[in-house]
C-alpha cells in the first residue's frame, strides 16, 4: 500500500520536464491554431447567422420587412442589384421599375423586397407589399401616391418571374460575367467572396431558378398576366407538381387580379356569425390560411417562413383601413346613389365600405347567377382542394380550411377606388363600365397607368403609353379574360344613367 | 493464486479502489450504450397513440383509426408525403393521390382509409376504409358525399399498387432526391435526417421492391387494367397470404359494401365474397384485415380486438337511404314486380346462398381464380399465426352468392365484377348492355340508378371499362330483361327503397 501511495512522488521528477515542454508544446499548438480558430469563428459567426433587417414601424415592415422567403428563395443583393444590366434584353425596360416595382426615393430596394442576412450573405427577396401596393397619380403631372395594401396594379408579376428565369437560362449568368459587375457596382469583392461565397451562390440560384422555371411552364401558353395579375392556383398546383401538361384544359387558366387586404377582422364574421369565404371564389374561410398560402409566393415553405414577421402584419391588417377617397365628392349626388347602392348592391356587398353586414356578404354566388368569368373557379379543381389538406403537415397550423366551390364569393367594396380594374379578371376597367351592359363594356383596354380616373372611378384605361414605358394592352376576348357577368337588373346594369352616375359618386364614399 | 489472493487482502480499504478509469470507462459505455438504446427504441419503435380525434365517434375511427398496418406494410410519413412531388407522371392524372379516386375529405390531411400513426417515425399505413368508402354527387357542381362501409367505386387500387412499386424503381428513388424534398416540407432533426439518409429510405426502397415479384400479375400485358374501383381479390389473396406462384387466372370484382354484415346468417346457410368463398363475416374481415398488414400481426390479442370492433360496427351500420326523391307510387307499383319477378332469390331463403354458375350465366373469370387447395393453405397460414376462425370454404366452388339488396343504389356498377353500369341497364338483356363505358366518375344518374358513364368530367376521372375484355363479360343474370318498360322503371324506382 505504501507502495502504491509513494510512487508519484517517485515519478514526479522525471514528469516536470515533461510538463514543461508539453507547455510549450501546447502553447505552440495555440499559436497555431490560433489562425484557424479565429476563421472559423469567424466563418462560423458569418454563415450562421440568420438576421433579416428589421422594421420597429409596422408600415416599414410591411413594405421592406422579412416574411422568411429569403430563407430559401433570397436571391443575393448584389446578383440582384446587377441582373437588370446583365440581363437588360429581359426587362421591358429600366431596371425593375419598368416591371412595375415601386422605389421610395433613396431606397436601394423596391416597396415588397425585404432582406435578410442569411447563409453568409444579404439575401433578398418579394414580401407581401410586393403584390398589396400601388401607386396613383392625380394627374400625368403629378408624384405617384404610394398606398399601402390596395392590389399591385401596376406590377407585372409574369413579366418579373420570365425576367428570372430568362436571366437563369442565359449564358451570362455565371460567375464570369456577374462578378466583374458586382465589382464595377459594389467595390472590389474579398477572396472568400469572390472565389467561394459568389460563384457557389450564383451556382445555386441559377439551379434554383431553372427549377422553378421547369414548374412554372404551365404559365408559357397562359395568355399574358399583365400588370396587377396572378395565377395563384395553378402556382398552387406547381408547388405539388402536378404535371401541367396533363391538366386539364379547363383548369389551366386561373388568372385574377390582386386583391386589396385591407380590414380582415371585419371579414372574420359574416351575418351568420360565419368567417367570410375568403378568396374569389371564397375556397376559404380562414384568413390565417390564406396569408400562408400567400406567403408561397414570396418564396417562404413550411419550415422556413417567419411567422413572427408575418403575425405582425396579420394583426396590423385586422383593422387597417383603407386610405380615404382624396378627392372632392358631391355629396349631393352621393346622397342620391346611397338607396340605389342600399337597393341594387347592399345585399351582397355589405351597408357601406366600412359596414359589412349584408345577408350575402362573404357568401358565395353561384357561377349560373353571377355569370363571370369560370376559369378561375375553375383552376381551383377538388383535387387540388383535397391535396391542400396536406400543407404545413406536421405543424399545428396544417391547412384544413380548403374547399372547392362553385361560384365567385360576394367582397365587401372597402377602400374601391383603389381595386380597380373590377371582378375578378379584371376585365372591367371602371366601376362605371362594370354598371354597363356586357355588350357595352370596353372590349379591350389597357392596364398598370396609375393616374386615377375621378369620373368613371378606376384607373385610367385608355392611355397605353408614356414617354417610353408601354402599358398592357388586356384584351377581354383572351380565355380567362372575359369581362361578361354581374350584369342583369340585379346588378344594376339597366339603371338608368343619371343613378349610375350617382351610384359611382357614392361609391366613391367606401 | 495464493499471491493474487495476499495483495487483495493488503488493500487498504480508504484506498481509490484499483482500475478506478477502467469502472469509469466501463460506466460510461454502459450509459452511452444505454442512452444509444433508448434513442434506438425511441426513434424506431416506440408506438404512440393516434390523437384523440381519430377515434372520437365510430365513423371517424373506421376512416382514420389504424388497425395495426403501419408495422409492416407503413410507408415513412415523409417518403409517402413527397412521392408525388417528386414522381407525379407515374400516377394516373395531376392531383397527386387524389388521381387515384381515393375518398379525400376536403381538410383532412390523408383520404379515408389512410391512417397516420407513430411507431418510431411517423408512418402511413391503410384500412379497411380505403376500399370500403362510397362517394356520390347530386350533380358536377356539388362537393361529394362520402359513404363509409360503402364500395370504393372511385378507387384505382390497382394503380396504387403499381404507383409505389414503380417509384422504388425509379433511380431517382434515393435519399439525396427524397431529403432535398422532405426539406421543403418540414425540417427533420439531424437524427431523423441520418435515419432517413441511411437507414428508412433505403429500407423502404427494398421493401417496396421486394414487393415487386408478388405483383407480377398486376403488370401483365394479356390481363386488362382492374381500373376504379375493383381488384383482383382472390389472387390478391392467392401471391400475398400464402405466397403461391403466379398462375393465369384473372377474376377482378367491384369493392364490396360492408355495411349491415349481420345480416348474413351463416346458421341459415349464408355464405360470404362472391363465390361464397368465405363461412363467415368475422373470417372475412380478418382475412382482408390480414391483407392490409402485409404480415402477420405484432400483436395478435390487439389485432383480434380490432377485428371484434370491426365485425361489431359493420354488423350493426345500417345501409344509407336513397338521398334523392322517390316516385312512392311507381315505387309501390315497382314492389309487385319485384316480388313476382325478384323476391324469390333475393328476398328469401336462398338469399346469401350460392346460385350455380350453370343458372347464373355470369362472367366465370373470378371462380377460376380460385380454388379449394388455395383455400385450405390460406386457412392453414392464418391458423399457423395462432388465429382461430371459420375460414375459407375448402370446396371446389361453381356458383355465385344471391346479393341481399340493401342500399343496392349505391351499389353500382352491377355484378360482381362491375361490368353493368346500372340497373336499368341490368334489365336489359345482355345485347342491349353498355359494351364500354366509364367507372369511377361519381355524379350520380337519379334515372338509370348507377352512376353516370360518360361526358368530358367522366372522361377526365373515369376508367374505361370494356366488356369485351378478359374477365369483364356483361352476360348473364337474364332475370326481369323480358319485362315491359314501365315495370322496368317501376322496378328500378322500388329498388331505389332498398
Amino acid at each position: 500500500m505504501t507502495v502504491r501511495r509513494s510512487s508519484p512522488l517517485l515519478a514526479a521528477p522525471p514528469a516536470a520536464p515533461a510538463k514543461r515542454w508539453c507547455c510549450h508544446a501546447f502553447a505552440i499548438l495555440a499559436a497555431l491554431l490560433l489562425v484557424p480558430i479565429t476563421a472559423a469563428v469567424a466563418l462560423f459567426v458569418r454563415f450562421s447567422a440568420d438576421e433579416p433587417v428589421s422594421y420597429p414601424d409596422i408600415e416599414r415592415h410591411f413594405m421592406y420587412g422579412s416574411t422568411g422567403g429569403e430563407r430559401n428563395s433570397g436571391f443575393p443583393y448584389w446578383i440582384w442589384q446587377v441582373l437588370p444590366k446583365v440581363c437588360a434584353q429581359y426587362l421591358p425596360g429600366e431596371g425593375y421599375a419598368s416591371l412595375g416595382m415601386i422605389y421610395e426615393r433613396g431606397r436601394t430596394l423596391p416597396v415588397g423586397v425585404s432582406m435578410r442576412r442569411n447563409l453568409g450573405l444579404d439575401r433578398v427577396f418579394l414580401n407581401c407589399a410586393a403584390c398589396h401596393s400601388g401607386t396613383v397619380r392625380d394627374t400625368p403631372e403629378s408624384e405617384p401616391q404610394l398606398y399601402l395594401g390596395m392590389p399591385a396594379h401596376q406590377l407585372n408579376l409574369m413579366a418579373f418571374e420570365n425576367f428570372f428565369f430568362s436571366c437563369a437560362a442565359d449564358a451570362k449568368f455565371s460567375a464570369d460575367t456577374l462578378i466583374p459587375e458586382i465589382d464595377a457596382q459594389a467595390g472590389k469583392l474579398g477572396l472568400l467572396d469572390r472565389y467561394l461565397v459568389y460563384p457557389v451562390a450564383i451556382g445555386l440560384m441559377r439551379e434554383r431558378l431553372l427549377m422553378l422555371r421547369e414548374r412554372f411552364k404551365w404559365t408559357l401558353p397562359q395568355p399574358a398576366w399583365g400588370p396587377g395579375r396572378v395565377d395563384t392556383f395553378n402556382s398552387s398546383k406547381a408547388l405539388f407538381n402536378f404535371p401541367s401538361d396533363r391538366l386539364s384544359p379547363a383548369e389551366r387558366i386561373g388568372t385574377t387580379d390582386f386583391p386589396s387586404i385591407w380590414e380582415q377582422g371585419k371579414r372574420k364574421m359574416r351575418d351568420n356569425g360565419q368567417p367570410m369565404q375568403l378568396h374569389w371564389d371564397g375556397n376559404n374561410t380562414k384568413t390565417e390560411e390564406r396569408n400562408k398560402n400567400a406567403a408561397f409566393g414570396t418564396g417562404t415553405t413550411p419550415p422556413t417562413i417567419d411567422l413572427v414577421a408575418i403575425g405582425r402584419i396579420e394583426e396590423w391588417l385586422l383593422d387597417a383601413a383603407p386610405p380615404k377617397y382624396p378627392y372632392p365628392i358631391d355629396e349631393r349626388l352621393a346622397a342620391r346613389g346611397a338607396p340605389v347602392y342600399a337597393e341594387y348592391c347592399a345585399d351582397c356587398h355589405g351597408a357601406s365600405g366600412q359596414d359589412f353586414h349584408g345577408a350575402r356578404v362573404g357568401h358565395v354566388t353561384p357561377l349560373a347567377d353571377i355569370g363571370t368569368d369560370r376559369h378561375r373557379l375553375d383552376s381551383f379543381t377538388p383535387e387540388l382542394a383535397q391535396n391542400l389538406g396536406s400543407v404545413y403537415a406536421g405543424y399545428p397550423w396544417r391547412f384544413t380550411g380548403f374547399r372547392k366551390t362553385f361560384g365567385y364569393a360576394n367582397l365587401p367594396l372597402d377602400g374601391l377606388w383603389l381595386r380597380g380594374p373590377y371582378l375578378h379578371n379584371g376585365s372591367v376597367p371602371t366601376v362605371r363600365d362594370l354598371l354597363e351592359p356586357v355588350a357595352n363594356r370596353p372590349k379591350s383596354f389597357c392596364r398598370g397607368y396609375d393616374v386615377i380616373d375621378r369620373q368613371k372611378l378606376g384607373f385610367v384605361s385608355d392611355v397605353c403609353a408614356e414617354g417610353a414605358r408601354q402599358y398592357f394592352r388586356f384584351d377581354t376576348s383572351f380565355e380567362g379574360n372575359g369581362n361578361a357577368g354581374h350584369e342583369g337588373k340585379a346588378y344594376g346594369t339597366d339603371l338608368p344613367a343619371d343613378e349610375k352616375a350617382a351610384l359611382v359618386e357614392f361609391l366613391k364614399t367606401f | 493464486m495464493q499471491a493474487a489472493k495476499e495483495t487483495e487482502l493488503e488493500i487498504d480499504p480508504l484506498a481509490p479502489p484499483k482500475h478506478r478509469w477502467l469502472w469509469l470507462a466501463l460506466t460510461l459505455v454502459i450509459a452511452a450504450g444505454a442512452a444509444l438504446a433508448f434513442i434506438g427504441w425511441y426513434r424506431f419503435f416506440r408506438e404512440e397513440a393516434q390523437p384523440a380525434w381519430v377515434t372520437a365517434t365510430p365513423e371517424m375511427r373506421f376512416k382514420y383509426g389504424s388497425i395495426g398496418a403501419e408495422r409492416d406494410a407503413g410507408i415513412p410519413y415523409w417518403i409517402f408525403y413527397v412521392l408525388p412531388r417528386i414522381f407525379p407522371e407515374k400516377l394516373p392524372g395531376p392531383g397527386g393521390y387524389a388521381s387515384l379516386g381515393v375518398a379525400w375529405e376536403q381538410g383532412q390531411e390523408l383520404p379515408i382509409g389512410f391512417t397516420k400513426k407513430t411507431i418510431g417515425f411517423p408512418r402511413v399505413a391503410n384500412t379497411c376504409a380505403a376500399c370500403h368508402t362510397a362517394s356520390y354527387r347530386s350533380r358536377a357542381d356539388e362537393n361529394p358525399t362520402y359513404v363509409v362501409a360503402g364500395p370504393g367505386h372511385t378507387l384505382n387500387l390497382e394503380a396504387f399498387f403499381r404507383y409505389l412499386i414503380d417509384c422504388a424503381k425509379d433511380p431517382r428513388f434515393t435519399p439525396d432526391v427524397l431529403l432535398t424534398e422532405i426539406a421543403l416540407v418540414t425540417e427533420l432533426d439531424w437524427l431523423d435526417k441520418l435515419a432517413y439518409r441511411f437507414l428508412i429510405i433505403p429500407m423502404t426502397k427494398k421493401r417496396l421492391l421486394e414487393r415487386e415479384a408478388q405483383f407480377a400479375w398486376i403488370y401483365r400485358k394479356d390481363f386488362p387494367d382492374w381500373g376504379r374501383g375493383r381488384d383482383d381479390a382472390m389472387n390478391l389473396t392467392k401471391y400475398f397470404m400464402i405466397k403461391a406462384s403466379m398462375d393465369d387466372s384473372f377474376g377482378p370484382t367491384d369493392m364490396p359494401s360492408l355495411w349491415n354484415l349481420n345480416k348474413y346468417q351463416p346458421e341459415k346457410g349464408h355464405v360470404m365474397n362472391f363465390a361464397g368463398d368465405s363461412h363467415d363475416a368475422r373470417s372475412v374481415i380478418i382475412d382482408s384485415a390480414l391483407g392490409v398488414l402485409g404480415a402477420a400481426p405484432h400483436d395478435r390479442q390487439d389485432f383480434l380486438a380490432q377485428v371484434a370492433w370491426l365485425h361489431d360496427y359493420l354488423g350493426k351500420l345500417p345501409a344509407p337511404k336513397y338521398p334523392f326523391p322517390i316516385d312512392a307510387d311507381r315505387a309501390a307499383a315497382g314492389k309487385t314486380v319485384f316480388d313476382a319477378h325478384c323476391a324469390g332469390c333475393h328476398q328469401s331463403d336462398r338469399t346469401g346462398t350460392r346460385l350455380p354458375l350453370a343458372e347464373i350465366g355470369t362472367d366465370r373469370s373470378r371462380l377460376d381464380s380460385w380454388n379449394k387447395g388455395a383455400a385450405i393453405e390460406a386457412n392453414r397460414v392464418v391458423r399457423a399465426m395462432g388465429i382461430a376462425r371459420k375460414g375459407l370454404v375448402e370446396e371446389t366452388l361453381d356458383g355465385y352468392v344471391i346479393q341481399f339488396l340493401d342500399g343496392i343504389w349505391l351499389r353500382a356498377p352491377y355484378l360482381h365484377n362491375g361490368s353493368v353500369p346500372t340497373l336499368r341497364d341490368l334489365l336489359e338483356p345482355p345485347a342491349r348492355r353498355p359494351v364500354e363505358f366509364l367507372r369511377g366518375y361519381d355524379v350520380y344518374d337519379q334515372e338509370k340508378v348507377g352512376f353516370v358513364t360518360e361526358g368530358p368530367e367522366a372522361e377526365r376521372v373515369g376508367t374505361r371499362y370494356d366488356t369485351q375484355q378478359r374477365g369483364n363479360g356483361n352476360g348473364g343474370h337474364l332475370y326481369g330483361t323480358d319485362l315491359s318498360g314501365a315495370d322496368k322503371a317501376a322496378l328500378v324506382e322500388y329498388l331505389k327503397t332498398l
